[in-house]
């Protein structure tokens, strides 16, 4: 009965409704709204009758939305069955994730493409990479410490048993440079965990002499697994510096065969004065695994006297090489371009390398087998001295030297020329810039005048010399 | 053995001093293994801090141990100490970032 004044609303405009009654006509639509949805809802329901009364809902607005509510959710649980089965297996792995932390491993899981990642399992085994690695450098750390304690006892050996020898030849053994005065410091020079220095000086017949134990890198496990598949062995180095009146010209070496032949290609001297390939020295009764690198016969017949023989063939597999030169400068150093060439510095030396016995498994012991060596040292040094060339020798020798120089200058020339014309032209243009710097224009002029004289003075001498020439030539 | 028949050969009057042997004269043997592993190390370190990447910042590491094992005892420790700190702090510094355990290359 009262809806009927408003069905019969719904005949006027909106419009003219408004005008007519403003306050009450407000309610309407708010509840004609209200109205229409438990009247579009009351479609879905086929039970409710078309002709109920709207009073029944006004009654109970919200029976309708807890019957629909109902329906709504048997049609949804009725229509998509997986997503509630997913729906629970989430719940269960939200779970499983807040206990994963207290469980080991992946046990709970059916699913096996979902696995935890491996920070959260934490477990020490998923870092193995990170242990390998630093067992890896305490492995580094516990070979340097006994490779450094190898090379130390190694060289202390060494010297212990040389020690005797060298103290009653020279009157300074174990010098570092350092100290004010000159006194034996009496102990090795550590330059590195593999070389050690020792420098004797105070001797009849020589300058100085130095001593450098070259090992192997046993406090580096890279160089220790390389040496595995490439056995060297440790080394000891003598190098005895001479002055001039201690040696005659000569250039001499002997050793292994693969030794000579890098030498011949490396050391400056050999490579000039020493031109044919190593000889062997059956000759002299040499063992064959030796060669010799002789400037001229006669030189090999004076180093070769019969103790000189029978200390070579006795320690010959300890000896790498031995090399004595008057002209003594290096290895072959590359020169770069532009450097003017100058005749590298040459010193009178004997050079003498020695392989420790052993092939790297060296015990201290095997450094009193060296000792026979250090003897030989000292009887060349006061062999070289006593050896002189014969007058004929003497004069290849010069000769000998003076080509090798001539040599170099020829080699040199043009460089020199280059570099003596870049000098001049730059003084001209020194010149030039000071006579355009000058302000007084009666200097410049001056200046100038006296730059032309030169010039012209120049070029007179160089016609005299030319004509100087040619009436030579005639 | 110095012969027994010979004066003493000593001379207390020719003495010379030891003069350390030039490295500029012979850049040919002098050992450049420190040098470059050190120059390797702070590269790989480096690397290990902007790219944030592990190995990078463990090979940093194993890098400047090999410098310092074949170092001369003249050079300077404090480069030595610059690059194990670096080298260090790349490790460290990845590690915060990421704390997921490293996974082999294969």
């Amino acid at each position: 009965m009262c809806c009927e004044p408003l069905r019969a609303l719904h005949f006027f405009s909106p419009v003219q409704v408004s005008i007519m009654q403003r306050p009450r006509l407000l309610l309407i639509p708010i509840l004609l709204l209200l109205l229409a949805f438990p009247g579009s809802k009351g479609r879905y329901n086929d039970d409710f009758d078309d002709g109920e009364d709207l009073a029944e809902f006004d009654d109970n607005d919200f029976a309708e939305f807890e019957d629909m509510n109902e329906d709504l959710t048997a049609e949804k649980e009725s229509a998509p069955p997986p997503r509630v089965s997913s729906a629970q297996p989430e719940e269960d792995e939200d779970e499983d994730e807040a206990t994963v932390e207290l469980e080991d491993g992946q046990d709970g899981f059916e699913d096996s493409d979902t696995q935890v990642p491996a920070h959260l399992q934490n477990s020490w085994e998923s870092y193995y990479m990170e242990i390998l690695m630093v067992t890896g450098l305490l492995a580094y750390i516990m070979n340097y410490i006994i490779g450094k304690n190898k090379n130390s006892r190694l060289a202390q050996a060494w010297f212990n048993s040389h020690k005797e020898l060298l103290e009653s030849n020279f009157a300074l053994v174990g010098d570092d440079g350092t100290s004010k005065e000159a006194v034996s410091t009496g102990k090795l020079n550590q330059e590195n965990e593999h070389i050690y220095n020792l420098w004797c000086s105070g001797r009849v017949c020589c300058e100085g002499m130095l001593i450098q134990l070259k090992f192997l890198k046993r406090q580096d496990l890279l160089n220790v697994l390389a040496r595995m598949m490439r056995p060297a062995c440790d080394q000891v180095q003598v190098k005895v510096t001479l002055n001039d009146e201690d040696m005659d010209t000569f250039v001499f070496a002997v050793g292994t065969k693969k030794a000579m032949a890098r030498m011949q290609k490396e050391m400056q001297d050999l490579s000039e004065f020493c031109g044919d390939k190593p000889k062997s020295g059956a000759k002299y009764g040499l063992p064959d695994s030796l060669a010799i690198l002789s400037e001229m016969g006669e030189v090999t017949d004076g180093v070769m006297d019969n103790k000189m023989v029978h200390y070579i063939t006795t320690q010959a597999e300890k000896i790498e090489s031995i090399h004595f030169s008057d002209q003594f400068s290096g290895p072959k150093v590359m020169q770069e371009e532009g450097q003017p060439l100058k005749l590298p510095e040459t010193k009178k030396t004997l050079l003498f390398t020695f392989n420790v016995p052993g092939m790297g498994n060296t015990s201290p012991k095997d450094m009193d087998s060296l000792l026979p060596l250090m003897n030989m040292v000292i009887y060349s040094i006061d062999k070289v001295k006593k050896l002189r060339l014969n007058r004929e020798g003497k004069q290849k020798a010069d000769r000998n030297r003076a080509r090798v120089e001539e040599n170099f200058l020829k080699q040199t020339h043009a460089q020199r020329q280059e570099a003596a014309q870049t000098r001049r032209e730059e003084k001209k243009r020194a010149e030039k810039e000071r006579i355009m710097n000058e302000e007084d224009p009666e200097r410049q002029r001056r200046l100038e005048e006296a730059a032309q004289r030169r010039e012209q003075k120049k070029m007179e001498k160089k016609q005299m010399k030319m004509k100087q020439i040619k009436v030579k030539a005639m | 053995m110095s012969s027994n028949n010979m004066a003493d050969p000593k001379r207390q009057n020719k003495i010379l001093r030891y003069k350390p042997p030039s490295t500029e004269s012979n850049p040919t043997l002098e050992d450049p293994t420190p040098d470059y592993m050190n120059l390797l190390g702070m590269i790989f370190s480096m690397c290990g801090l902007m790219l944030k990447l592990k190995w990078c910042a463990w090979i940093a590491v194993y890098c400047s141990f090999i410098s310092f094992a074949n170092s001369r005892s003249s050079e300077d420790t404090k480069q030595m100490m610059s690059s194990f700190m670096l080298s260090i702090s790349a490790v460290v510094m990845s590690y915060l970032q990421n704390p997921q355990p490293m996974s082999p290359p294969w």
